[in-house]
């Protein structure tokens, strides 16, 4: 690094600190990182809110590294924050969901896959996002791949056909979802799915053989309040009751849908670490999905099915 | 003697076979062996093999009722009661498999007619009225028997339809090479009229009263099986050889499962030894040919054989992973790829055939099946 590059690290350091002490003195931006989900809502309102607490202090912003203007955010979160809520301006038909996770990017750290489960309150044996990994090459040249893999979202789905009931289809997004209460739990998409992207949900428990716990937060007695909380999937709130749906239906990565409704985007997406997973709307040109689906290293799963998965993936 | 060990071996079946259901009904799947990635197990095999006597079992009553052949003259009602046995325990079987079991007038209410798996529900529910239908007019009626080939040539038509629907159900899913030849659907009604000839044979060896054309009749369905069997065995010499010369991996690793896999027993024992060659041996033997204890035999080794080659051709493909990462992507119950039916899978299989087996012998003790005469005129 050269001085002048030091000088530089440094500056940007202090006005760092310096910004993020004046952050935290003003109440009401720090109540809002408490909570990064309302937070993620409004990225405008945040802009502001950041603009307001710094323009107080106006030292302590002034060699501010990033960009507050919200057409060039800092971060791609908020960037594609900004654009959903874009997007949602628009009618439902005219969006077009898509999903592109970037390989270079991704170190398996599986903080998708447990958001995921966190946030739809997945039971054992129910997973919508697994990250698949490959050890490739031989010593002394090895590395390890990983390939997150949510529902492809397909164009043309085989999922979708087969179900007898129409429980599974292709919402007005263009998001292929299921009906809980109409699917009869018969599987036959599970077995139509290329990418093994549906889970069955058995009915078993976290805590399910483990030891009671009266009067602590450990055993059944505590955890198991916590398992048979509502779940929110699809904007409809949901108690897991056994005989009831979600047990004995099909389950699957439904992009957040319920999220994307509140203007949020995907939970996968807003906890990846490493900032690989992109989210938008693809029929909006000025997005960053879109910008990045018409790069040349772009691949999708099985393409030679036909099958159009909205999952792209940068390699 | 043979109904009484036969009844015997019902009844422990169907008590054994309750706790099953009793399973079941109570933790739901929980206790089932298949999952998420051998997404179907042995309840979708034993209704592929129900569903395949019934439609074969009905195929052959058409002899009598619907082409007449004199020489089964008299075996239509037999063979109707053993497809209405066998079709209600095929959906007995998947019925249970079914997440939601009690949704299924769903498929009624909003079908989706693009899905196989709701023809063939609309199919059944008009096939099995057909099969009661017959065999009314048959024990009832017999005096209006123009009202029954009207009924048979549907029947006829439905049975093959039904056949080869199972074949779709299956070969339908693109994504699963050992599934998806277009020669699947054409084998199926092969297959379910290999296992009619076959449940006739053990009818007509252990059930029916003696007649002087016994024996002509046990001829006759021996080398119908036989050549039934060479057929089938030629099916899967194709089936395999095109697999494996394709080389394409996710066939090939299907058919190795098959023939070298954990389950290869299942396939060079049951399936081949018991189940085709042994029979196609003693059914062609001058000695045993016509002999109806043999006979019988040889018709419940067919369809003992052919429970295995059910299950051959549903689970091997389920346990070729569509992604090879997916084995160790992510832990839990039900995420494996490798299937055995669980006890309580097996209670609940047992239980079922337990429980169609005395409902047939009930049927054959208080129903007029071999009399020519209606049931109040016997009386």
């Amino acid at each position: 690094m050269t001085q002048s590059e030091e000088q530089k690290e440094r500056s940007y350091s202090s006005t760092r600190r310096d910004f993020l002490r004046a952050l935290l003195g003003v109440g009401g931006a720090a109540a809002a990182l408490a909570s990064m989900d309302r937070l993620m809502a409004n990225p405008e309102a945040i802009l502001e809110a950041i603009n307001r607490a710094t323009g107080d202090q106006a030292t302590a912003v002034a060699d501010f590294p990033f960009a507050l203007d919200p057409t060039d955010p800092p971060d791609v979160l908020l960037r594609m924050q900004i654009e959903l809520h874009r997007a949602l301006q628009k009618r439902p038909e005219e969006r077009r969901w898509v999903m592109v996770i970037d390989l270079r990017k991704c170190v398996g750290c599986h903080a998708c896959t447990i958001a995921c489960v966190a946030e739809n309150r997945l039971p054992p044996g129910v997973v919508y996002r697994p990250v698949l990994e490959q050890e490739v090459g031989t010593f002394p040249n090895v590395t390890r791949t990983f390939l997150p893999k949510p529902c492809m979202q397909c164009d043309n789905p085989p999922c979708v056909p087969v179900c007898p009931v129409t429980a599974t289809y292709t919402n007005e997004e263009g998001v292929v979802v299921v009906d809980y209460d109409q699917c009869i739990g018969c599987r036959a998409c599970m077995t139509a799915c290329p990418y093994a992207s549906r889970t069955f949900d058995f009915g078993i428990q976290y805590v399910d053989n483990t030891p009671m716990g009266n009067g602590t937060l450990l055993g059944q007695s505590g955890v198991a309040p916590m398992e048979l909380l509502p779940v929110f999937e699809y904007g409809r709130s949901r108690e897991r009751v056994p005989h009831h749906s979600p047990i004995g239906n099909v389950r699957k990565c439904h992009f957040c849908l319920h999220r994307i409704k509140e203007g949020m985007l995907p939970a996968c997406t807003l906890t990846c670490i490493g900032r690989a997973t992109l989210f938008g709307d693809a029929n909006d040109p000025e997005s960053l999905v879109a910008e990045m689906i018409a790069s040349p290293n772009v691949m999708r799963l099985k393409e030679e099915l036909g099958t159009e998965p909205r999952v792209y993936y940068l390699v | 003697m043979t109904k009484k060990i036969l009844y015997a071996l019902g009844g422990v079946a169907l008590v054994f076979g309750t706790w099953g259901f009793f399973d079941r009904f109570v933790a739901g799947h929980a206790n089932a062996n298949y999952g998420s990635y051998v997404v179907w197990g042995l309840w979708v095999a034993m209704y592929l093999f129900f569903a395949g006597v019934a439609a074969g079992s009905f195929m052959m009553s058409t002899l009598d009722y619907l082409f007449e052949v004199p020489l089964f003259k008299g075996t239509g009602r037999a063979m109707l009661w053993a497809a209405l046995i066998t079709l209600p325990a095929a959906l007995t079987s998947i019925g249970l498999d079914l997440g939601h079991m009690e949704r299924i007038y769903k498929v009624y209410m909003r079908p989706n007619f693009f899905s196989v798996m709701a023809q063939m529900v609309w199919g059944y529910t008009i096939f099995g009225g057909i099969i009661l239908a017959s065999l009314v007019v048959a024990i009832r009626f017999p005096e209006r028997k123009k009202w029954l080939k009207p009924l048979m040539a549907f029947g006829l038509l439905f049975s093959v339809f039904l056949s080869g629907g199972v074949g779709a159900l299956l070969g339908v899913n693109a994504s699963r090479a050992y599934w998806h030849v277009g020669l699947l659907p054409a084998q199926f009604p092969v297959f379910s009229l290999a296992s009619g000839a076959a449940m006739m044979l053990l009818i007509m060896g252990w059930f029916a009263p003696p007649d002087t054309r016994r024996s002509q009749q046990i001829r006759v369905l021996g080398l119908l099986t036989v050549s039934l069997a060479v057929v089938k065995l030629y099916f899967l010499w194709t089936d395999f050889s095109q697999s494996l010369y394709g080389q394409i991996p996710h066939n090939v690793d299907a058919v190795n499962q098959v023939l070298f896999g954990r389950y290869w027993w299942a396939f060079w024992i049951i399936q081949i030894a018991l189940g085709t060659v042994l029979p196609i041996i003693l059914l062609l033997h001058p000695k045993f040919a016509r002999h109806s204890v043999v006979a019988g035999w040889m018709g419940l080794l067919v369809l003992f054989g052919f429970t295995a080659a059910r299950a051959n051709i549903v689970f091997p493909a389920l346990t070729v992973p569509e992604l090879e990462e997916l084995r160790w992507a992510f832990s839990g119950p039900h995420l494996t790829f490798d299937y055995f039916p669980s006890l309580m899978e097996w209670a609940v299989t047992i239980g079922i055939t337990g429980g169609a087996t005395i409902a047939f012998l009930l049927g054959l003790d208080r129903l007029p099946i071999f009399s020519s005469q209606p049931r109040e005129v016997t009386q």
